[in-house]
């Protein structure tokens, strides 16, 4: 670790790149020359031998989660707390033309009822929100809410973007029609190309399912607003409740957001909405605290999805299996608003090829789509890839062989053939399926790329450091931690900063009176924080060494943090020893995170590779996933076991989401149809697959950590490598997710005819 | 919420006519019926119940259609076992009756009365821990870890009834455990460390 008392002000030599995956070629490391900001530390690289970073320390709040005494929003309760619900509309569009809130309000143990929507307002789907009731318990609030008279204009509504205005037209087999637009350059390619194919693919909308549903508890002091709030935004959510809130004398600094534990997000809980609006509002009127939690069916029906998508691809390889041509059109399902819908698709394999991109957005009556792990691209990346496997079926070359012919990436180069010699690519992949066999085999691969190196400089996100006469180090930060390991990352960067266990370096998030953090996504908490976590606490250390210096008599210059001790080579103090010389007020300073460095890092986004086995009946054309492995690179990984967890789970999501997952709509009511768990399947236990991961370290030399998130990188190769090697058991693919029986079965029969 | 004029029958309208006449209604075994005492006439309205929780015995007002979940988490505030589903879909508010576990979120609490329940906090006292606490944060079997007391219930509950479960047992006795963040393999590991002995 550095033990450098001043930055350079010039340009710094570092090493940046990787060390060789095991058995695979050479290393790839490069020297760079980068320019720290004046204050910042020293940057690490790929030389930089670490005490704690990248070690197997436990999650720090472990204990507390498992012992069920961590309290998420949903746990807190006050003296004289009240609860409360939303009613929701019974019609997907519409006018709403009476509201009397009288009768409920006359209900034993009511302290509040309050309209959402007045007389005249459009009703926009299934579940938009009318009033709000608060009172002594659930039972009391549930039976005010049966007596609010709200009536409705129903006007015509739609649920189904596949017939919506500007939809396609499909054919029977579900295949998009509509020509192709003009297109000069890519027509040519397709004519020339040796092999081309053509395809349509579909995704249904995928629900959140956050175990914790959405909601908080609010409470008034005065003009001062507390919130115990299930967000990933704990910022945007506080800056959004004040300007709602402006009718009650009240601004920004007048609120604060609670969130240390919040039970998953995965991208829907970026906005208060109306129901953190509605707690706020109660425990206004009600004149005490008021706790608002959705239910099941208003998490599956209001907290926005991923949305479902149509996709078509024509392509062309020449004759040594290079892409020459790309033409991609997708169609997004969004809600009543219009947006969210779009999908992405990789863009590197078709590096010399003509291409064309086109995505239009599709509206139905529906609750909006909402961000959700890697936006677009678990959608985009299953039609692409599958559809390439099609591709490459055609031209006769093997999927993996593909890959490497058209994957511009290094990185990912080394991954693909690293991943296919841990995985055992060649000997599955030749595996026959006897024709009469009831099971049948295949394996299936695909590629992950997701871009961010963290959002630095503005706003200027900060880390709060304090390092207390008893020895203890607090590190603090206000942004939230929806599951990732936020306060694990802290506490390691705090240790390995200072020389000292990590068992002295307690750290807290999600409370606003502390330094703005970024909302948790788009990967961006990790790689946004890192740095100004290590400046924070390289800030304390120089306050703790010039008190350590004058007590030993020695140049600052001399005095280093290291291994639990506090001081020269000779003449060192014990931590604790050293940490008494500070006095009853501690050191405490904030951390910055300063720009990232100019002029490029060693690599922009993390890329990924997955591969995956699958066992189908089909006799019952159930699909197992036996087995997945997964190479991922976050650059630089801080807590390794917390690492490995995100992309395991990223793995299973992708089961999920590959096999299980779709909301399911009843057309004439406009109502979702399996809005709770029973019908709604998320993966579970049994359909477990056997997982392995091997985190990828790079260091890129973007800042002075050099991390990358994981929320989204390992989220986005799953699914498709799932429906690769279905289509490798069955010789015929399956082109729209879920994979369940009924389509297993068509795919055999189309591959029969 | 949607009014139940809408939702065809819902659980509320269903206990609201089942409790009062004594009928069991969800989560319990025919065994542990049977033991309850002879149903009393009660409601509308809040009644004290006392319920043995964790070796305590412990006051609590409820309606009849309370769940022993929300008297657990709203009348006790022993928060542990989460609501999630609030149908017994999800594991959330696995706790133990008599042993045996259960959703929290089906059974009423008056008919817990004269059983035993286990909760999560009746693993942890101070610093000190169970080990299957210990394993769960040393195998990172968690993320939120909002379903992870459930889970915890759960395979406390497959450790003593199987001693050294195998994976297939394993997976048996927690395929009522969702958990979104998918942290199944590991949760595995703890379970398995646990019946190896192994502490933290």
């Amino acid at each position: 670790m550095s033990s450098a008392p001043r930055t350079p002000p010039e340009g710094v030599e570092i090493t940046v790149g990787y060390k060789a995956l095991p058995g695979q070629g050479q290393d790839r490391f490069e020297k760079r020359t980068v320019t720290p900001a004046e204050g910042d530390v020293k940057p690490w690289d790929a030389t930089t031998q670490f005490q704690t970073v990248g070690s197997d320390l436990d999650r720090v709040d472990g204990l507390a989660k498992a012992s069920g005494r961590a309290k998420y929003s949903y746990d807190m309760t006050f003296p004289g707390l009240l609860q409360a619900m939303i009613l929701r509309s019974k019609v997907a569009r519409g006018t709403l033309t009476a509201l009397d809130l009288d009768e409920a309000r006359a209900m034993p143990g009511i302290a509040a009822v309050i309209a959402l929507k007045e007389v005249g307002n459009k009703v926009r789907f299934v579940g938009d929100a009318i009033a709000a009731v608060a009172g002594t318990t659930l039972h009391a609030v549930r039976d005010a809410i049966e007596k609010i008279r709200a009536e409705y204009q129903a006007e015509e509504h739609n649920v189904d973007y596949v017939v919506a205005d500007k939809a396609p037209l499909l054919s029977a087999t579900g295949e998009i029609e509509d020509d192709w637009p003009e297109h000069q350059e890519i027509a040519v390619a397709l004519a020339e190309a040796k092999t081309t194919h053509s395809a349509t693919y579909r995704v249904e909308v995928q629900t959140h399912s956050s175990l914790e549903t959405h909601g908080g508890v609010a409470k008034w002091t005065g003009n001062d607003l507390e919130v115990w709030l299930s967000t990933q935004a704990t910022f945007g959510c506080r800056g959004e409740l004040a300007r709602a809130l402006q009718g009650k004398q009240i601004d920004v600094g007048s609120v604060t957001i609670h969130a240390e534990f919040v039970g998953g997000g995965f991208g829907s809980k970026f906005v208060a909405g109306i129901e953190g609006l509605a707690v706020s509002l109660l425990s206004h009127a009600a004149k005490a605290p008021v706790k608002l939690m959705l239910d099941r069916f208003e998490e599956h029906t209001t907290t926005g999805n991923r949305p479902g998508a149509l996709m078509q691809a024509r392509a062309g390889v020449d004759a040594d299996g290079k892409i020459v041509a790309w033409d991609w059109r997708s169609f997004g399902h969004c809600g009543f608003n219009g947006s969210g819908g779009s999908v992405a698709v990789p863009n590197y394999y078709t590096g010399d090829a003509k291409v064309r991109r086109d995505h239009k957005e599709l509206v139905a009556d529906t609750d909006p789509a909402r961000p959700m792990r890697a936006p677009g691209h678990p959608q985009g990346w299953f039609g692409a890839e599958l559809f390439l496997d099609e591709l490459a079926a055609k031209a006769g070359i093997d999927p993996l062989a593909f890959r490497l012919r058209n994957d511009r990436e290094q990185i990912r180069q080394d991954q693909w053939r690293f991943a296919a010699q841990r995985f055992g690519w060649a000997e599955a992949r030749a595996r026959q399926n006897a024709p009469g066999d009831r099971y049948r085999f295949g394996v299936g691969l695909s590629s992950a790329r997701w871009g961010n190196l963290g959002n630095a400089g503005r706003p200027p996100h900060g880390i709060t450091c304090r390092i207390h006469q008893d020895g203890t180090v607090e590190t603090r930060s206000g942004a939230q931690e929806p599951g990732v390991g936020t306060k694990t990352v802290l506490t390691i960067l705090t240790a390995e900063e200072l020389g000292i266990e990590p068992r002295f370096v307690k750290a807290t998030v999600g409370h606003t009176g502390d330094p703005s953090g970024p909302a948790s996504g788009g990967s961006t908490v990790t790689p946004s924080l890192a740095p100004a976590a290590r400046h924070a606490a390289f800030l304390a250390r120089q306050q703790l060494v010039e008190l350590v210096a004058k007590h030993l008599g020695v140049p600052v210059a001399d005095v280093v943090c290291k291994g639990g001790k506090v001081g020269t080579e000779k003449a060192g103090l014990p931590w604790a020893e050293a940490c008494k010389l500070i006095g009853p007020n501690p050191i405490d300073v904030r951390g910055q995170r300063f720009a990232n460095y100019d002029g490029k890092p060693f690599f922009g986004s993390q890329c990924g590779v997955q591969m995956a086995e699958v066992k189908v009946d089909t006799w019952t054309g159930l699909v197992q996933v036996t087995r997945m492995f997964g190479i991922q690179d976050c650059g630089l990984v801080i807590a390794k076991k917390l690492a490995e967890s995100q992309v395991l789970g990223a793995m299973i999501q992708g089961v999920s989401y590959a096999l299980h997952e779709q909301r399911i709509m009843d057309k004439r009511s406009g109502r979702m149809l399996n809005g709770d768990f029973l019908r709604y399947k998320v993966t579970g236990i049994q359909d477990l697959p056997k997982l392995e991961c091997h985190m990828h370290s790079i260091a890129n030399g973007h800042d002075s950590v050099g991390a990358a998130g994981l929320g989204e990188p390992p989220s986005v190769a799953s699914a498709a490598a799932i429906a690769n090697a279905v289509f490798h058991a069955l010789d015929a693919p399956v082109r729209h997710l879920p994979i369940t029986p009924d389509k297993v079965h068509k795919a055999l029969a189309s591959r029969k005819g | 919420m949607i009014p139940p004029s809408d939702r065809g029958v819902s659980r509320r309208s269903f206990l609201k006519g089942s409790a009062v006449a004594g009928i069991a209604t969800t989560g319990l075994t025919a065994a542990a019926h049977a033991a309850a005492p002879a149903p009393a006439t009660f409601g509308p309205g809040e009644h004290e119940i006392a319920l043995s929780i964790n070796g305590k015995e412990r006051k609590v007002k409820v309606e009849t259609r309370t769940t022993l979940l929300d008297a657990l988490r709203d009348g006790l505030d022993l928060t542990g076992a989460k609501k999630v589903c609030d149908r017994g879909a999800c594991g959330g508010c696995t706790v133990l009756l008599d042993g045996t576990p259960i959703t929290a979120c089906m059974t009423l609490a008056m008919d817990a009365t004269g059983h035993e329940v286990r909760t999560v906090e009746s693993l942890s006292d101070g610093d000190t821990m169970h080990p299957l606490v210990q394993n769960f944060a040393h195998c990172d079997a968690m993320q939120c870890g909002f379903c992870t007391p459930g889970m915890v219930m759960s395979s406390l509950a497959c450790l003593e009834r199987r001693g050294k479960p195998t994976e297939d047992q394993m997976r048996h006795d927690l395929s009522g455990n969702i958990c979104r963040c998918g942290t199944y393999g590991r949760v595995m590991e703890a379970i398995t460390r646990t019946a190896a002995g192994g502490g933290k």
